[in-house]
């Protein structure tokens, strides 16, 4: 009480009595599936997470949504499930950092006894059968502010990572080449993922030979787009050891906003919210970069996982473009990244994407890509144009012996 | 060329501006200047913002070529303008190979065909 806010890089300790634990997580049909709405792949994935931790729905006293463009996922989600009498209830937005913010208050609730088994959850059903990937995000009216930056040719979030990526290449050298080494190696890692949309091998020359988007970004730097639905189950340390699955252990997390969304912003392109979330994550988790074993950066575009990287520290500032591509990713590479494949080769749910593999390389349950040693888990979460940052350190062995 | 763009509360004065051929700038009583965006001031917070036009001149921040539907590329930028503050558009009448960091740059309005509000846009400075 009374203290000074804390700085983001004073360790800070977990909150005392009950620490929070992920158990259980829930995936549906990803990719081109059409029969569902969002809403009912929200309540597929929510009933697969419990079910997967060994609970059932009555065992649920919280629930935290988040929706993507296409809406459709909010409180009414707790009546659709059947929930009643829940402790918390809350949709969430803050773009592609949601996922991981949602396990942050989950965590803070179980850990304060406000609520003891918290779902989260993210859906999206973006795509159209018969429409183009274009169409599902596409332009939402030429009206006001959002009106004139479309109307300028700023006309989606590509554009705008594309300046962010510009500047990042003129002021530290970073090249085309190097960011193709984002998008093979995580191609790699998706052909051992049985649920990745794209798992055919990558070479660089096919990378530079995809159609431009907005250059510097081919079509292979893009994420692709989704449908579909995760959940994951978080409850008390305490309470998952008599559950189903190996729990995950929440052991620090972070955020940050840097607040300059189109407006002047020295840092823009050159560093994100990363830097200060990363950082925080990892000093409440009381370790350091280098005990990472596993890290599950959130990849809308190739730029992203290359300042994701430099900010949390993996390497210097500016040294992203060499340190990708100097056998650092992909199977082989020295640090095992995005070893689903990511946004960018297996599928896109938002935060739920380096979440869900998060988890599944914890436990030890990602099969063929399985990285050995699993030991801590660092995961991103990042939304609007670097705009909004989460960071989770995860690990399967409980605070005080990671 | 520009897109079509209709004005709502929170842009008609910006866009009454954009009619002048003035991109207005915000600026609180300390005098400091904000993006037209800002309704508070990029300095000190300060909420009580007037609107002051933009000299014209910048220089570019960063650059990206937009490949469109119709086979045509446009040369996006954020631009640094002289009294300080940023603004992302385009630039009009040069081929994205021709727009570099630094460039100098001068504003520019144009309107899409058809019923539309003017937009701000730039077009590179003989060096």
């Amino acid at each position: 009480m009374g203290e000074a806010a804390a700085d983001p890089l004073t360790p800070r300790t977990m909150p005392r009595g009950r620490t929070p634990a992920i158990v259980g997580l829930g995936m549906t049909e990803m990719g081109k599936v059409y029969d569902r709405t969002a809403a009912e792949f929200a309540a597929d994935a929510v009933r697969l997470a419990v079910a997967d931790a060994g609970l059932s729905l009555e065992d649920v006293d919280g629930l935290l949504t988040s929706a993507g463009v296409g809406g459709g996922v909010g409180l009414g989600l707790a009546r659709d499930l059947g929930l009643r009498d829940l402790a918390v209830l809350s949709e969430m937005q803050s773009y592609g950092s949601t996922a991981g913010q949602m396990v942050q208050y989950a965590s803070l609730a179980v850990a304060s006894g406000m609520a003891g088994t918290i779902a989260c959850v993210f859906a999206d059903a973006p795509l159209r059968q018969g429409t183009s990937t274009g169409a599902a995000y596409g332009s939402r009216g030429a009206v006001g502010w959002r009106g004139v930056l479309g109307a300028s040719g700023i006309a989606d979030t590509t554009s705008m990572y594309a300046l962010a990526a510009r500047r990042h290449m003129d002021t530290y050298g970073t090249t085309q080449d190097q960011l193709g080494h984002i998008a093979v190696g995580q191609r790699a890692w998706a052909g051992m993922n049985p649920r990745a949309q794209f798992r055919d091998p990558l070479t660089l020359e096919q990378y530079h030979a995809s159609r431009w988007i907005t250059e510097p970004f081919h079509l292979l730097d893009c994420c692709l787009v989704s449908n579909g639905g995760i959940a994951v189950v978080v409850t008390s340390a305490e309470r998952a050891g008599s559950l189903a699955r190996p729990p995950v252990h929440v052991h620090g997390w972070g955020q940050a906003h840097p607040g300059r969304s189109l407006l002047r912003h020295e840092n823009f392109g050159l560093v994100s919210g990363a830097a200060r979330s990363g950082p925080a994550a990892l000093a409440m988790a009381g370790l350091s970069v280098s005990d990472v074993d596993v890290v599950e950066l959130y990849d809308c575009y190739t730029f992203t996982v290359l300042i994701t990287l430099e900010d949390y520290g993996f390497c210097p500032k500016g040294e992203g473009g060499r340190f990708v591509a100097d056998g650092t990713l992909g199977p082989d590479g020295k640090l095992k990244v995005n070893t689903g494949g990511g946004q960018l080769s297996s599928y896109y749910l938002w935060g739920m994407t380096p979440l869900s593999e998060a988890v599944l390389q914890a436990r030890g349950e990602a099969g063929e890509r399985q990285v050995a040693d699993h030991d801590v888990v660092l995961v991103s979460g990042n939304g609007g144009v670097l705009d909004h940052h989460s960071t989770l350190v995860l690990s399967p062995h409980a605070p005080g012996r990671a | 060329m520009v897109g079509k763009v209709a004005r709502d509360a929170a842009t008609a004065e910006f866009f009454d501006g954009t009619a002048r051929g003035e991109l207005l700038l915000r600026r609180c009583h300390d005098g400091h200047l904000s993006s037209p965006y800002a309704t508070a001031c990029e300095t000190c917070a300060a909420a009580d913002l007037t609107a002051t036009p933009a000299k014209g001149g910048g220089t570019v921040v960063s650059h990206a070529a937009a490949h469109r539907r119709d086979g045509t590329t446009l040369p996006l930028v954020i631009v640094e303008l002289d009294e300080g503050p940023w603004w992302w558009s385009c630039v009009v009448g040069a081929e994205p190979h021709e727009v570099t960091t630094g460039a100098r740059v001068r504003l520019h309005h144009e309107r899409a065909d058809g019923g539309s509000e003017a937009v701000p846009v730039f077009r590179l400075v003989a060096a």
